[in-house]
C-alpha cells in the first residue's frame, strides 16, 4: 500500500544525523570558505573522522538508500562542501568497490571507508572529455601481469586528501565504450601518480579539488576493479546512478538551508513597521522556495526508493530528481539572495555562500543538458513506431 | 516508504483507462468544440462505477480509497477525456457528493448518494459568490430558521454543473457576526421553492462543464436538509479541501500524461531538414521539462491521498504546494506542449489545443495560485 512516511528508523536517522550535524559540524562551516588550502583540509579530515563515529558512512554504504538520502540532506544543509567530500570518498569511491569489486578489494577498502582510515576519490573527467567518455585520452597498457597507466585527470574532487583513487582509463580503446575502458584502483604513493595544486573554486570550497596525473605509474592486475578488464563503463553507469541521486541531495540540503535561513530572516527583520515576510512579495518567495524543495525532497526520495526497490526506471527517476533539484536550488538560492536584500551580498554571508555552492549542482555529473537528453529519450522511445 | 499501487489499483486503472479511451473521450471532441455539457459521458461514467467512487456501497458506491479515487481521474486524463467533463465529474462526486458523505445523516446518504452514483441526479457545490471566491469566509448568502425551514437568500457564481443539476450543496451564513461560525451547509434540491441557475457562462477552457450562477431568493429548505448542523460549513468546506487537493486534480496528472505521449509521438513521426523533430535538443528539452512536471506532480498528488488512505492528517502546506504547482506548471507544460507541435498546436482537431485551454483553471479553480503562495507564506511565518 502506498505510503510516503519514512520508517521509525529512518525518523531516528534523521533526528540524530540532525543532531550530530548541527553539533559537530556546523561550528566550522563557515571557516572553509577563506581558510588555505592546507588548513581546508586539515579542518575537512576532522570532519571525516567525525562523520565515521556517527557513522555517517556506514549509513550511506549501507543497503537502506532512503535513509542514507535523509542522513545525506542533514549533512549538505549544514556544510555542503563536507557532504561533496564525504560523497566523493564513499560514493563515488566506495560504492563501485562495493558492488563490483573482488572480494580482496572489498576486504581492504570498505570498512577502512566506513571509518574513514581511507579517503577515497574517482577522476574519470579529463581537459577535453567529461560527460563525452569517448573522449577521454588515459590509457592503461600491459605490463606483464600488471598495467602501466597514462593520462591526466581533471577536477578530481577530495584529489589531495585521498589515499585511493578509482581511475578510468581505455585498456583497449579498439573495443569500443562498452568493452574498452576499465577502473583502477590506484594508491596515492603509487609512482608516477601526483596530484596537483588544489584548484580555486568558485563554491563549494572545502570540498578540495586538483588534478591527479599517471605517468608510467605501474599498477598490479589486481588494480583493475572487480578484477575484470573492459567493464568501466557499465560500473559507471550504475555508480552515476548513485551520484546523481547524491547531487539531488546535495542540491535539497543547500536548499533546505536556503529556505531555513530566510524564513527566519522573514521574521526577524523589520521594515515599515512588520516583519518583511508578512508583505506578500516576500511571502510569495518563501512560498515558492518552500515548495520547490518540497518537491525536490519528494522527487530525490523517489528516486533512492527506486534504486533500493531495482526498479526499471531508476535511472530517469534519478535524471529527473538530479535536474529538478539541481535547477531548483538555483533558483532558490536566488530568491534567497533577494530576501536578504544588500545584507544577502556580502562575503561571509550564509546566502552568499550557498549561492556559490548551489551553482555546482546543475553542472557536475552529468549537466542539465545531458539530463534532459536523458529524460527525452526515455520519453522519446516509449512513443517511437515499430 | 511505500511508492507503488497495489495490483488492484493498478487493475482498476487499466480498466478505467481502455473504457474511457474507447467510450468516453470520444464524446468529448466534439462536446468541447460546441461547449455542450453530454449526459452521455456521465451515464457512462456511472457505469463504471466512477460518480459513487468513494460512496460505501451500501448507499449505492464502490468504497473506494482516496488513491483509487485519484487512479480514476488519472486514467481517465490520460486517456483524452476532457477537462470539462472530468471537472463535471469532479464537481458531482467529490464537491457534492462527498461533503454529503462525509457530513450527511444516514436519511441524507440514502436519499442523495444512489441517485448521484447511478447519474440519476446531478449534484453541484455553490461556495463562491460574486463578491468573494477564495476569501470564502466573507460570504454574504444568509439563512433564516422559520418554522421547520430555513429561508435562503443571496448568489453564488461560477458554479460548475450548476445548470444541469438537481442537487446544490449551499454554503450560507445563519449569522455574520459569528463569521466562519456562523457558515452552514444545506442540501437544496432544484424543486425546492426561490432556486433558480443562470444561463451557462462562456467559458475559455473546461467547455463540458457547465457553469452558472445560481440564485437564492426566499428559498425554502426543510430544516432536515441542513448539513452537518448549524455553524458547521467552515469545517466542511476545509474537509473538501483534502479532496480538491488530490481526486480534483488527479486528472490534470493524466493529461499530462496524454500531452508527453501526443508530444512524444509527434516528435517522432515529425520530420524537418530531413530528420525527426526528435533530433533536436530544444524539443528534447520541452519533453525532458513535461516529464519531470509529471513525475513531480504525480508525488505530490498522490502524496494526499496516501496520508488519507493511511489516516494521517493533511498537512494544509502540503495541500497548497499541489495545488499551486500542478496549477503552475501544469499550465506551462501545456503551452509548452502546443509550442512543440508548431501551428498544429493551435489547432482544435490536434490533440494539444484543448488542453492548453482547459490547464488554465488549474491555477484559478477552487483557490488561486496566488492564494496558495500567500496559506504557504502564512503557515512559514506562524
Amino acid at each position: 500500500m502506498m505510503n510516503y512516511e519514512l520508517t521509525a528508523e529512518q525518523k531516528t536517522i534523521k533526528k540524530e544525523i540532525g543532531k550530530f550535524c548541527q553539533e559537530a559540524i556546523a561550528p566550522t562551516a563557515a571557516l572553509f570558505d577563506e581558510s588555505p588550502k592546507d588548513k581546508a583540509a586539515d579542518l575537512m579530515k576532522a570532519n571525516f573522522q567525525k562523520l565515521a563515529q556517527a557513522n555517517y558512512f556506514g549509513l550511506a554504504l549501507g543497503e537502506d538508500i532512503v535513509g542514507a538520502t535523509v542522513a545525506g540532506e542533514a549533512l549538505a544543509k549544514t556544510c555542503p562542501s563536507t557532504f561533496l567530500a564525504a560523497m566523493s570518498s564513499i560514493v563515488s569511491f566506495g560504492i563501485p568497490v562495493k558492488l563490483f569489486g573482488t572480494a580482496a578489494q572489498k576486504d581492504k577498502y570498505i570498512d577502512a571507508l566506513v571509518k574513514a582510515q581511507v579517503i577515497g576519490a574517482m577522476g574519470y573527467t579529463e581537459a577535453q572529455a567529461g560527460s563525452d567518455l569517448g573522449g577521454i585520452s588515459a590509457s592503461a597498457a600491459k605490463k606483464g601481469d600488471g598495467w602501466v597507466l597514462t593520462g591526466v585527470k581533471d577536477l578530481v574532487t577530495n584529489a589531495p586528501l585521498a589515499d585511493a583513487f578509482l581511475v578510468l582509463a581505455w585498456t583497449d580503446k579498439e573495443a569500443g565504450l562498452e568493452k574498452g575502458l576499465t577502473f583502477f584502483i590506484v594508491e596515492k604513493n603509487a609512482s608516477g601518480l601526483s596530484v596537483g595544486k588544489p584548484i580555486e573554486t568558485m563554491g563549494l570550497r572545502g570540498s578540495l579539488t586538483a588534478e591527479v596525473a599517471l605517468s608510467g605509474c605501474e599498477v598490479a592486475a589486481a588494480a583493475v576493479l572487480g578484477g575484470e578488464a573492459g567493464k568501466g563503463y557499465a560500473q559507471l553507469q550504475t555508480v552515476l546512478e548513485y551520484i546523481k541521486l547524491s547531487i539531488a541531495n546535495l542540491s535539497l540540503g543547500i536548499g533546505q538551508a536556503c529556505l531555513e535561513v530566510s524564513t527566519a530572516l522573514g521574521k526577524s527583520r523589520q521594515a515599515f513597521g512588520k516583519p518583511i515576510g508578512l508583505f506578500e512579495g516576500v511571502g510569495a518567495k518563501l512560498a515558492v522556495m518552500f515548495t520547490n524543495n518540497d518537491l525536490s525532497r519528494l522527487l530525490t526520495l523517489r528516486a533512492a526508493w527506486s534504486m533500493e526497490q531495482k526498479e526499471a526506471e531508476s535511472a530517469v527517476l534519478t535524471s529527473c530528481a538530479k535536474l529538478f533539484a539541481s535547477e531548483a536550488v538555483n533558483a532558490i538560492a536566488d530568491l534567497a539572495m533577494q530576501v536578504h536584500g544588500g545584507h544577502g551580498y556580502i562575503r561571509g554571508a550564509q546566502v552568499e555562500r550557498l549561492y556559490r555552492d548551489a551553482r555546482f549542482a546543475v553542472i557536475a555529473y552529468g549537466t542539465s543538458e545531458l539530463q534532459r537528453a536523458a529524460i527525452a529519450k526515455d520519453c522519446l522511445d516509449k512513443f517511437k513506431a515499430a | 516508504m511505500d511508492f507503488t499501487f497495489t495490483d488492484e489499483q493498478r487493475m482498476f486503472r487499466d480498466t478505467v483507462y481502455r473504457f474511457a479511451k474507447e467510450e468516453i473521450a470520444p464524446l468529448g471532441e466534439e462536446a468541447d468544440l460546441k461547449g455542450e455539457f453530454n449526459m452521455e459521458v456521465f451515464k457512462k461514467m456511472a457505469d463504471m462505477g466512477l460518480l459513487g467512487l468513494p460512496f460505501p456501497e451500501e448507499y449505492g458506491g464502490s468504497g473506494a480509497d482516496f488513491v483509487t479515487c485519484c487512479l480514476a481521474g488519472e486514467a481517465m486524463g490520460h486517456a483524452g477525456v476532457d477537462g470539462g467533463h472530468t471537472l463535471a465529474w469532479g464537481a458531482h462526486t467529490y464537491l457534492c457528493g462527498t461533503d454529503i458523505m462525509q457530513h450527511g445523516t444516514h436519511e441524507q446518504k440514502l436519499k442523495y448518494l444512489p441517485k448521484l452514483a447511478s447519474a440519476e441526479w446531478i449534484g453541484c457545490m455553490g461556495l463562491t459568490e460574486p463578491g468573494c471566491g477564495s476569501d470564502a469566509g466573507a460570504l454574504a448568502t444568509t439563512a433564516v430558521k422559520k418554522g421547520d425551514k430555513y429561508i435562503l437568500n443571496g448568489s453564488k457564481t461560477f458554479i460548475t454543473n450548476a445548470p444541469v443539476a438537481n442537487v446544490f450543496v449551499i454554503f450560507a451564513t445563519l449569522d455574520k457576526a459569528k463569521k466562519h461560525k456562523g457558515i452552514t451547509a444545506f442540501i437544496v434540491e432544484r424543486d425546492y421553492p426561490g432556486i433558480s441557475t443562470g444561463n451557462p457562462m462562456h467559458k475559455m477552457g473546461c467547455k463540458c462543464s457547465t457553469t452558472s450562477e445560481v440564485y437564492l431568493e426566499d428559498c425554502e429548505v426543510p430544516v432536515e436538509n441542513c448539513l452537518g448542523g448549524e455553524g458547521n460549513g467552515w469545517n466542511i468546506a476545509l474537509a473538501g479541501v483534502e479532496w480538491d487537493r488530490s481526486t480534483l486534480l488527479s486528472p490534470f496528472i493524466g493529461g499530462m500524461m496524454y500531452m508527453i505521449e501526443n508530444c512524444s509521438r509527434y516528435a517522432n513521426e515529425r520530420f524537418a531538414f530531413k530528420r525527426p523533430i526528435r533530433d533536436f535538443q530544444s524539443i528534447q528539452n520541452r519533453v525532458a521539462d513535461m516529464r519531470v512536471v509529471l513525475e513531480a506532480s504525480k508525488l505530490a498528488v498522490y502524496r494526499v491521498a496516501a496520508s488519507k488512505d493511511n489516516g494521517v492528517a493533511l498537512n494544509p502546506l502540503l495541500a497548497a504546494v499541489n495545488k499551486m504547482y500542478v496549477g503552475d506548471r501544469g499550465f506551462d507544460m501545456c503551452s509548452a506542449a502546443v509550442d512543440l507541435f508548431g501551428g498544429y498546436g493551435y489547432i482544435h482537431e490536434y490533440p494539444v489545443e484543448r488542453g492548453l485551454r482547459d490547464a488554465k483553471l488549474g491555477q484559478l479553480g477552487g483557490g488561486t495560485s496566488d492564494i496558495m503562495r500567500m496559506i504557504v507564506a502564512r503557515v512559514l511565518m506562524m
